[in-house]
């Protein structure tokens, strides 16, 4: 079976950084405090022109740097690309923050001596390791809603529909038909996407 | 003791401040921090550290960890032990105060190294809770390190400057390759020695410095960001970098120094434990030390 490979793409020229999908995670998911996977970020701020927003979290990039640095090993990508991890075996060296060109893993400092806690980071609410559904799933990873063919929560609930998320192809397909809709610019490579999937 | 109890409240204080700061790389900081990844005028520091440590760092370490114990086999079974008379008088050669120095950063080298292994070789551990723990013990066995490694700098630097000796010293390798005990140019400190003395006090900070970095990880101290010239994520990049690299160093020559104290000269650990070194050992290995205590009248 082939596997569609799945991508996220947030049109900055939708996006009116409310802010929703971040909060809509975090809720969600029910992440701890000081924590949040998605973040909304304004690029050029000030600069005339150039100024958008736009929302960041884990790219689910195409060989994954993250995946690449982990020592134990602990990150394991899906067939439809998703990059997902075993909190279990995580041991919150922080390697993979310093691999990721988007700044998406976090520690909670919950271990001993004000360690580093196990990493979190979006799941592209697909969980992760342990059985689907399950309450030991949920606490650990948030929902898994790809499991139950529910779109990540995020991409559900943007008012704009800026943040989208699905295979590689519908995307690419909506951001060709909203660059020529919109009459102006170039059809080139959405925000993020020449780090995250060129390879 | 007040002004330890201040000093350590002032540390405490201190990190706290910093650690309230805004997050130096979830915050605002994100934005800069994504935009600077990859760009042609930086540094790459974050695909110099995907690159290195996704191919390279793990297999180095492996290396080492064959190769110099293989070395190590080779030299024993060819040339093997030296061994000096226990019989004859014997030298005080470290005081009280040098030798418990030398323990507590001993101990904690015994507990760092394989600890620092451990975790580069996490994934052969299947990671979780036994890599986590020595994770923290890779941390906390730092501690005692960092009290002494000053004094232990301080309490040997006269001794460690390089000398004529020492060039002589290198170019026989101290007289390993032979079995024979001629008397062998160095001072109170060899060659060797001194190497590694150096390396393990200022490579030791080094390795102090880096991994504090790692491990307190989201904090704003502007001095730091003055030194270095580097944002945040990058400064934690070159921070892993550098406890590598010299953390190569680190592991080779501390294997060398077991290997010469408990295996490459008999009973040479015994001079760090009580103090006294034997009167042959001396006048073989340290000739012209042994030479300045003859004329001071003290052998
Ligand atoms: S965005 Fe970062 S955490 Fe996500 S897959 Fe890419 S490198 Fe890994
Ligand atoms: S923090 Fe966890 S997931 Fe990230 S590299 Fe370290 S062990 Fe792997």
């Amino acid at each position: 079976m082939d596997y569609a490979r799945m991508k996220f793409y947030c049109d900055e020229h939708r996006c009116i950084e409310c802010d929703g999908c971040s909060v809509a995670c975090a809720e969600a998911h029910e992440l701890p405090v000081g924590i949040s996977r998605r973040k909304v970020v304004t690029i050029n701020e000030g600069i005339e022109g150039k100024e958008f927003s736009t929302s960041i979290a884990c790219m689910h990039c195409t060989d994954a740097p993250c995946e690449q640095v982990c020592p134990v090993d602990c990150f394991y990508i899906r067939e439809d690309g998703i990059v997902l991890h075993d909190k279990d075996k995580c041991i919150g060296c922080g390697y993979c923050l310093y691999a990721c060109p988007f700044g998406a893993p976090q520690f909670p400092r919950d271990g001993a001596f004000g360690a580093k806690g196990a990493m979190d980071k979006c799941t592209m609410c697909a969980g992760g390791p342990l059985e689907t559904n399950s309450k030991h799933e949920r606490e650990l990873y948030g929902q898994n809603r790809i499991a139950e063919g529910k779109v990540p929560v995020c991409a559900a609930m943007c008012s704009t529909k800026a943040l989208l998320v699905g295979d590689a192809e519908s995307i690419a397909n909506i951001y060709r038909t909203r660059v020529s809709a919109r009459g102006h610019g170039t059809v080139g490579v959405p925000y993020g996407w020449d780090k995250a999937y060129t390879k | 003791m007040k002004k330890i109890v201040y000093f350590f409240i002032a540390t405490l204080a201190l990190a706290s401040v910093a650690y309230a700061a805004e997050s130096q790389i979830w915050g605002e900081m994100r934005i800069p921090n994504i935009l600077g990844y990859g760009q042609e005028q930086s540094l790459k520091l974050g695909e110099f550290f995907t690159l290195w440590q996704g191919h390279y760092i793990t297999t180095i370490f492996l290396g080492i960890l064959i190769l110099i114990p293989t070395v190590f086999g080779i030299h024993y079974l060819i040339i093997g032990p030296k061994t000096f008379s226990h019989e004859g008088k014997k030298i005080l050669a470290f005081s009280l105060y040098s030798r418990i120095v030398h323990q507590i950063a001993a101990i904690s080298f015994i507990v760092i190294v394989p600890t620092g292994f451990i975790m580069v070789f996490g994934s052969f551990f299947g990671g979780g809770e036994f890599v986590r723990i020595c994770k923290d013990l890779h941390g906390v066995f730092t501690i005692p390190f960092a009290i002494v490694v000053i004094p232990m700098f301080l309490m040997w630097v006269k001794d460690m400057f390089i000398h004529l000796d020492d060039i002589k010293w290198l170019i026989i390798v101290g007289g390993y390759l032979s079995k024979v005990k001629n008397p062998v140019p160095a001072g109170r400190f060899n060659a060797g020695q001194k190497t590694w003395y150096w390396l393990a006090t200022l490579g030791g900070i080094v390795m102090i410095a880096t991994g504090a970095t790692m491990f307190f990880m989201d904090f704003d101290i502007a001095m730091v960001k003055n030194i270095t010239g580097l944002s945040q994520i990058d400064t934690l990049r070159a921070a892993a970098i550098l406890h590598n690299l010299v953390g190569f160093a680190v592991v080779i020559l501390f294997f060398v120094h077991i290997y010469m104290a408990v295996f490459a000269i008999k009973g040479a650990v015994q001079s760090i434990i009580t103090g006294y070194m034997e009167e042959e050992e001396v006048k073989i290995l340290h000739s012209s030390w042994y030479r300045k205590l003859k004329k001071q009248g003290k052998v």
